[in-house]
Formats: C-alpha cells, sequence, structure tokens
C-alpha cells in the first residue's frame, strides 16, 4: 500500500528523491502507513539530510522492512554511484553476485538496493543463493576445482586466506576506496583486514563481535534480588542480583535461576547452542574461553605463534568446556539440540533464557523486526570477563592487579564484498563489479543496515553517532548499551581477532563434532579438548603448516 | 511358399561374412583414428593438468567431445564392420555409453579420490595417499558410531513393516471412507523429508510450545524434550522416518492384498479357519514375495537417510542420531575433506552392495522355504 502511494506520487512528477525530502511527502507517506501523527512529526523534522531520510524508510518500530523499502533505500543512496558512473554506461554487462540467504536477508536486500543501481548503469546481475551452512562447501568447492562462476561474492574476512592469498580476488580501485570512504572503518577492520600482501580487496559491510545480551527485566527483579539475597549458595562475588560481569558469576547465576519463576514463567540463566552450527558454533565456546584463555601480555590465544601447536586443550579451554558441561543441566531440558540460531532467534528473542552471547543481529532484531516478542527488556555488555586468566607462557592461572580479564571476541569480523579476478581482463566488467560493491559498501547505505535487519553490524566510526540513532527512533538507554557493547568489544585492548587462516572453519567444525559428544556426557571435557588438539595437529599438517603459522601471525598483526 | 520361407530365413540381410573387406577396413580405420585421437587428448590434458606439458585446455570439456566423437565412431564401426547386427547395437550405444560417463566412470573416479588426501584449503592440492583414508576410516569412532546407528535405524524397518501391513490390511478391508484414508495415509509420502523435519520434529516436537509436547506434558512427561537424551532423540529421528515412509510399505502391500485371489481366502473360511488363522496360514505367506520387495527397498531407503538428521539434529546428542550419510555430509560439507569423505562413501557403497546383496539371497531363500 505504502509503496502503490510512493509510486503514485512519483508518477505525478517528484522524483522519489524529491518526494523523500520533502516533509510534507514523507507525512502523507507515513499517513497513508497508517503510523500515525508521531512518525509524521518525527520523520518531517530528520528529512534535511539523507542518512535521516533513509533511517524512516520504514521506520524503527514499525515492523519489518519489505522489498520496496529495501529499493527505495537503494536508490536514495545511488549519489556515490552517479558520482563515478554515467547512466547506462554498463549496458550489456552481465555480474554474477553470490552471497547469502540467511534468515531471508542478505542477498534479499542486496537485490533490492542493486535494483535501482542495476536501471540507472544499465548492468544485470544474476544471482547465486546460498544457506549459511552451504556457503563454505560451495566456496572452497569454486577455489579447489577453479570453477569461479561469480564475479562479485559476498564473503567473511576468514576466508581472505583461501580466496585473496590464492590471487582470486581483483584489487581495489582507488575510486572505489573514495566512494566507500575507507578511512570512516573501525579501527580493528581495517588493514590487514580487507588486505593481502599489502593490496586491497574487500569492501567492509559488517562489523562483528559477540557481545552479551541480557533481559534487564530479569536482572532488575526485585523479587529475584531478594532471592538472590537469600541464596547460600557461590555466588561468585556478586553481592547484588544484577547483571553478572565475570563467567563465575554468570555460572552462580544460571544456576540460582533454575527452577525460578518471573512473572509466571519459568526463567532460565544464561543459554548455551551445544549443537553444532557448520563450524560457526565454535565461537560460542569461544566467548567463554577467551576470558580465561586471552592474556593480556600475549596476542595468541587459539594457536601456538610459532609452531601453531592448539591451545584448545590447555587448562583455559578446558576450563569453557567444563563450564558449560556444568551449566547445561540448569538450563531448558532441551538445551542439547539447540544450535546459535534457534538460541538467538527462537529461545531469547522469544523470552526464553535471561543471557545469551551472540553478533550484534539479537539487538537490531529486536526492535526492528516482527520475530521479536523480547520487547524494550534488552540489554548489552561485552562479554563477561573472569576473575583470573591462564598465561599459555608460564603455565600458570594468574589474577590481574587491573581486576577481572576481559577478552572480547571479535568473531569472524564481519562480511565483506569481494570482486573476483576473472573480471579483470574486461575493463568495462571490472568497473561495473567495483560499482556495485562501492554501492553496497556506502557510507549512507551501511547506517540503514546497521539499524535495520540486514545481518550486518556496526563497523564504522560515523555508526557511533547515538543522536543519529535516537533521532531514527531507538531509545537512548537502549541504543547507547547495544553502542558500548559493539564499540567496547572493537576497540578493547584485549580483544581476540579471529585468525584469517586457511580452513579456519575446518578447524572449528571439527571441534563442534567432538564437543558435542563431551556436552552429551560421553568424554570428560579434558578427553574432548585433547581430541580436538589432535584433528587440529592433522588438519594444520594437511592444509600446510608453514604457510598457516605465517598467515597465523599475520592475522595477529605480528 | 515354403520355399520362399525358407529362402528368406536363411539370407539374413548383410550377414557379416559377405561385407566388403573395403568397408571393414573403413570401419576398423575410422575406430582406430578415433581411439588414438580420444586417447591423444586424454593424455595431452593429463599433462597439461599435471604440469608437465605446457600444451593442454583450460577445462576437460575437450576430453568430453572427444569422448562423443569416439561414440560415434564406435557406432560406425560397429555398422560397417557387422552389418544389420552392428544397426541393432546401435539401440544399445547410446545407454552403454552414457552409463559408462555417466556412472562407471565416475565410481571408479570416485574410489580413485577415496585414495588421495584433499582437502579443499590445502595450498598443495591433491596427494595421492594410497589407503591413508582407509586406515583412518578403521580407527574412526564417528564413522563407528554412525554405523553402529544404522544398524538400529535398519532394523527399525522390521516395526514399519508390521504397522504397514496393519494399515494395508485396514485399507484392503470394507471400511466407511476406504478411498479417502488411502490418500490421507499416502500423504506423507508426498512431502519433502526437509518439511517433514521442520513441521514435525522442529515444529510439533519443540519442546516449549509444540503440540506434541503439550500433550506429552498433559500426559505426565515433565520435560518433553525429544531430542536430548540419546535414545529418546534416536526413537524420535526413527518415528519421523517411519511416519515419511511407512505409506510406502503399506500401498506397496496393499497393492499384493488386492491382487490377491479371493477363492483363497474363502476357501480358508469354508475350511473353518479363523480371522488369525487365514490372516497367519494363507495370506502373510502368500504375501511374502510382496512383503520381501517392500521391506528392501525400504532398508535401501534407509540406509541413505539423511535429510531428516541433518535437520533436526545435526547427528546430535553426542552422535546418538548420526547416520553414515549425515556423518559423510559434515565431513565435506563443513570440513572440506573430500578425500577421506569420498573414503566414507566409497567403504559404504560397498558395504550396502554386500549387504543388499546377501539380503535378497537370504530374502529368496526364505521366501522359497516357507512357500
Amino acid at each position: 500500500m505504502r509503496v502503490d502511494l510512493y509510486e503514485k506520487l512519483v508518477r505525478a512528477g517528484a522524483t522519489r528523491r524529491d518526494v523523500l525530502k520533502g516533509a510534507a511527502s514523507m507525512a502523507a507517506i507515513a499517513a497513508a502507513s497508517g503510523a500515525g501523527i508521531g512518525a509524521m512529526t518525527r520523520t518531517a523534522s530528520a528529512a534535511d539530510n539523507l542518512r535521516a531520510q533513509i533511517l524512516q524508510i520504514p521506520g524503527v518500530g514499525k515492523g519489518s522492512p519489505t522489498d520496496a523499502d529495501w529499493q527505495k533505500v537503494g536508490e536514495l543512496c545511488l549519489g556515490g554511484t552517479k558520482a563515478n558512473v554515467k547512466e547506462g554506461e554498463f549496458a550489456g554487462v552481465e555480474l554474477t553476485f553470490m552471497g547469502l540467504n540467511n534468515q531471508n536477508l542478505h542477498n534479499f536486500l542486496f537485490r533490492g538496493f542493486l535494483k535501482p543501481w542495476e536501471a540507472y548503469t544499465g548492468a544485470k546481475i544474476n544471482w547465486i543463493d546460498l544457506a549459511q551452512a552451504d556457503y563454505n562447501a560451495r566456496l572452497q568447492q569454486s577455489i579447489a576445482t577453479g570453477t569461479v562462476d561469480f564475479d562479485i561474492l559476498e564473503m567473511g574476512a576468514p576466508f581472505e586466506g583461501d580466496v585473496c592469498g590464492k590471487g582470486l580476488a581483483s584489487e581495489m580501485p582507488d575510486w572505489v576506496k573514495k566512494q566507500v570512504e575507507v578511512d570512516d572503518y573501525s579501527d580493528y577492520l581495517k588493514p590487514p583486514v580487507g588486505t593481502w600482501n599489502g593490496k586491497t580487496y574487500r569492501v567492509t559491510i559488517d562489523g562483528d563481535c559477540h557481545n552479551l545480551n541480557y533481559r534487564t527485566d530479569v536482572f532488575s527483579d526485585a523479587d529475584l534480588a531478594k532471592a538472590w539475597k537469600a541464596d547460600t549458595g557461590d555466588k561468585a562475588g556478586l553481592a547484588e542480583w544484577g547483571v553478572p560481569k565475570t563467567w563465575q558469576q554468570m555460572q552462580a547465576a544460571t544456576k540460582f535461576l533454575k527452577g525460578k519463576k518471573l512473572k509466571g514463567q519459568d526463567v532460565y540463566g544464561f543459554l548455551d547452542p551445544p549443537k553444532g552450527w557448520g563450524g560457526f558454533g565454535f565461537y560460542f565456546l569461544e566467548d567463554r574461553a577467551t576470558a580465561y584463555a586471552k592474556h593480556p601480555s600475549d596476542p595468541a590465544w587459539l594457536f601456538d605463534v610459532d609452531t601453531m601447536k592448539p591451545r584448545v586443550n590447555n587448562p583455559a579451554w578446558v576450563r569453557a568446556i567444563q563450564d558449560v558441561v556444568d551449566s547445561l543441566p540448569y538450563q531448558p531440558a532441551d538445551q542439547i539440540n539447540a544450535d546459535p540460531g534457534t538460541t538467538g532467534f527462537q529461545q531469547f528473542l522469544a523470552g526464553v533464557g535471561s543471557a545469551i552471547t551472540w553478533w550484534g543481529d539479537i539487538g537490531e532484531v529486536a526492535k526492528t523486526s516482527d520475530t521479536a516478542v523480547i520487547g524494550d527488556e534488552l540489554g548489552f555488555d561485552i562479554l563477561p570477563g573472569s576473575d583470573d586468566v591462564y598465561n599459555s607462557k608460564t603455565g600458570k592461572w594468574e589474577k590481574l592487579a587491573s581486576g577481572p580479564n576481559v577478552a572480547p571476541n571479535c568473531a569472524y569480523l564481519g562480511w565483506g564484498i569481494y570482486v573476483m579476478a576473472r573480471v579483470d581482463k574486461d575493463e568495462k566488467k571490472k568497473k561495473a563489479a567495483w560499482s556495485a560493491a562501492a554501492h553496497l559498501g556506502g557510507k549512507d547505505l551501511s547506517i540503514w543496515c546497521v539499524m535495520y535487519p540486514s545481518g550486518f553490524q556496526v563497523h564504522r566510526n560515523s555508526h557511533s553517532h547515538i543522536d543519529e540513532w535516537v533521532a531514527a527512533g531507538y531509545q537512548k538507554d537502549y541504543i547507547t548499551s547495544y553502542l558500548n557493547s559493539q564499540f567496547g568489544s572493537y576497540n578493547h585492548p584485549n580483544r581476540c581477532v579471529e585468525p584469517r587462516i586457511p580452513g579456519i572453519f575446518q578447524y572449528y567444525s571439527a571441534a563442534e563434532d567432538i564437543l558435542a559428544n563431551t556436552f552429551a556426557g560421553k568424554m570428560k571435557a579434558q578427553e574432548g579438548a585433547d581430541a580436538i588438539a589432535a584433528a587440529w595437529e592433522k588438519l594444520t599438517d594437511q592444509i600446510g603448516r608453514e604457510n598457516q603459522i605465517k598467515l597465523y601471525k599475520a592475522s595477529l598483526g605480528m | 511358399m515354403a520355399e520362399q520361407t525358407s529362402t528368406a530365413n536363411a539370407w539374413p540381410s548383410n550377414p557379416a561374412g559377405l561385407i566388403p573387406a573395403g568397408r571393414k577396413r573403413l570401419g576398423w580405420g575410422l575406430l582406430g583414428v578415433a581411439t588414438l585421437g580420444l586417447l591423444a587428448i586424454i593424455v595431452v590434458q593429463i599433462l597439461y593438468k599435471t604440469e608437465m606439458s605446457t600444451v593442454g585446455f583450460d577445462t576437460w570439456r575437450p576430453v568430453v567431445y572427444a569422448y562423443i566423437l569416439w561414440g560415434i565412431a564406435l557406432g560406425a564401426w560397429q555398422v560397417l564392420t557387422r552389418g544389420e547386427e552392428g544397426q541393432r547395437a546401435l539401440f544399445l550405444l547410446p545407454a552403454l555409453l552414457f552409463t559408462i560417463a555417466m556412472v562407471i566412470f565416475p565410481t571408479l573416479f570416485g574410489f580413485y579420490i577415496a585414495l588421495t588426501d584433499w582437502n579443499l584449503s590445502s595450498f598443495s592440492g591433491r596427494k595421492f595417499n594410497g589407503l591413508d583414508n582407509f586406515w583412518q576410516m578403521l580407527g574412526d569412532p564417528y564413522y563407528r558410531n554412525a554405523l553402529l546407528n544404522m544398524v538400529f535405524y535398519v532394523l527399525a524397518v522390521l516395526v514399519e513393516y508390521v504397522i504397514a501391513f496393519g494399515l494395508a490390511l485396514l485399507l484392503n478391508a470394507q471400511i466407511r471412507a476406504r478411498k479417502f484414508f488411502r490418500v490421507v495415509f499416502l500423504l506423507p509420502l508426498m512431502l519433502s523429508p526437509v518439511a517433514v523435519s521442520w513441521m514435525v520434529g522442529k515444529s510439533l516436537m519443540e519442546y516449549r510450545f509444540g503440540p506434541a509436547a503439550t500433550l506429552a506434558r498433559y500426559l505426565g512427561w515433565e520435560n518433553p524434550a525429544f531430542f536430548s537424551d540419546p535414545i529418546t532423540a534416536r526413537i524420535s529421528i526413527m518415528i519421523l522416518d517411519a511416519w515419511t515412509f511407512i505409506p510406502f510399505m503399506m500401498i506397496m502391500l496393499l497393492a499384493g492384498l488386492q491382487a490377491m485371489s479371493r477363492e483363497v481366502l474363502e476357501a480358508a473360511r469354508v475350511d473353518g479357519a479363523t480371522a488369525w488363522q487365514t490372516f497367519w496360514q494363507v495370506t502373510f505367506p502368500l504375501m511374502l514375495p510382496v512383503s520381501v520387495t517392500a521391506v528392501i527397498l525400504r532398508i535401501i531407503f534407509k540406509l541413505k537417510l539423511a535429510d531428516i538428521i541433518i535437520t533436526v539434529t545435526s547427528g546430535g546428542p553426542g552422535g546418538a542420531t548420526d547416520s553414515v550419510s549425515s556423518f559423510i555430509y559434515r565431513e565435506y560439507r563443513d570440513r572440506s575433506n573430500v578425500g577421506y569423505g569420498t573414503m566414507l562413501a566409497m567403504a559404504y557403497l560397498v558395504i550396502i552392495v554386500v549387504f543388499v546383496t546377501w539380503l535378497l539371497k537370504f530374502a529368496s531363500r526364505f521366501v522359497r522355504n516357507v512357500n
């Protein structure tokens, strides 16, 4: 309905941009959508600049955006393209784009964003949609068999070793760097991320870290606070009922909450996702392990840098595994069969559990998607710390003078858009591919993506302006908490950065199978950790130890 | 008239012996050239791909074209050297060549891949490693666990058979709305196992809000988690799979029942046989050939069980529901371990061929002895 009216206005003589620029037009759109006076007022006042305009499409708290919304946003953000490309310049060019279709996001959005780009440039894009779980295998197959059948690729930084390291990607032209304003990227996403041997390959569209998402109603409930005070169990230093700051406190809170009720419903503490998720599930064990395993004096935490000897069976990791094993009996009865997707979207956002670790999607989706029912009872923090940290060099647990050790997990380093080297031989096609990538990675488009369900989180310094989020419809407390958890993780001096080594998901996947047995009680924590280490050693030898050492060091900035 | 017939029969058209030597030579020459061409192009391409030569093609497509040309030359050779017999062979040759290209060659190539160390992320690419993958497979507890699970899954077919037979008898009886029930009972078979996984495994059996879980709670099961405990999870997967495939067995058995002679049953009734005696002494033995076919086909389907497991449990908890196919799927898809994954698949293929061969022999002996 809104789209119909919108198109009617455009047909009446106004350009799409004019329509959205004018407060009266915006009011008309809002009125037509039934959004009400409040929305009109907010929209009209924000209509002076492009960013404010796009952030009202469809409006925070007004349900999930649709394809029409994505197209509108894409059209409004064509400025960068128009500055570098003449209308119809790519007529006759056909490009193939390979990306994901997770939760009907990613490629679904790209299609909408690129539709006006196609109309303007004359290029045509063919799409290859992949489920997250199939992505790795498809990409690896293409690389190994030399059958790269796509020109533009949505890819995570962990695969840069596989793709850029094998000369399959096209180097980013300078005009693209200028169009996407690479200087605005968060520091931890600047080179070496996105580069290989000093060449830049990636248009960053996402930033990744796992943060703590918790239920504010649970951790501020007076009855629970009273019960906590009366409880004689181990409280791990959490004297007053509140959000746990360490994993020790999280364990204590989870055990305490078992059997308790809130608003007549069973309430649970922290939720682990023990079921594998194509390798991605391992990140969630990392969340528990980093505070134990990442010593501030040592950049490494997953492998020894000089030998690639796995650290996954050292006391720190074994403790994290044991924590999961100890915690599972206090979680919902079917938790063993929950993968991260279930934990995040079917459980936590639906009101089950009091705390989870996840990427920033939870905070985005809770406010802007029809699928979330958790409402406003949501708070965020960086990952919990630990009272003590394991020092791999000395082989001892240490208590830091600065207090609990905190080590945010910058898991996956976000998605990026890469152009494949196969377009290099055709200048027109190359420019078209990079133009499409630059359009998707534009600064203005990016603010919309990080505010609405897209699969992408904040990744630019310009995403940290709280006023912009508030003007878009977010509550100040909510978004302050959210952004602090995100940027607090990105900029933390003891952050754990994803190792960009080839086959990293094979390591994670091998670990998932063994962890599934450990969590099911078929193996002890140490036994499972040793089995993972053995599998990883074998994998390193199979892929090539010398290369892996070199690349692991590079990923740690050594 | 008799003479004419005799003459016609004694005079085969284009008898091989009557084909001119020149024509035969042409046929052999054509085949020789085509064969040499095919072999040459294969050798050139292998040398190029193994970086022993700089002359070759970017893709293997020219080899496929050469194979097609060779196939045409083979057909021409048959006609030129064998006359009408050769023309008859032309009916078979395309299917034979297609089978070689699409089944036999890939299988042999698969056996070769199984003997290589091929991780898609490896910088050194594919390397021949003999029987290393085989020895690794023998010591792989996850593969053994999956094989053991397959034994349980296959044994569950017997229970499915009993239920399917019961349903078939019911639908064969003079009951009200028989046609309606026949269609309804067939519906699960028409659904994709992935759809069944979501509709039943992940919705109906969902722990919190699933109707099956709610019913179980109502019946006194405090924590109706269908996929958390190893035994319950395995049984739940068996039920999901059975729900999908029992209609398949049922429809085969129903067809068998309907084809059965009514006179035999009436004779049994005239002789004073009870309903149970009629079933056990008459219906069941007569239905054995159909039953054996249904059970064997169902076992073959069962041996490929993967989609429901991948969707609902990913093989968990702790590998309790893992099937060989779902384990191979993870090994290949998540870990890009092509060489080892192929070895697991090839070993499973051999196990299935041996098992099904034995099963067929056993079944035929069983049917013979009973009848």
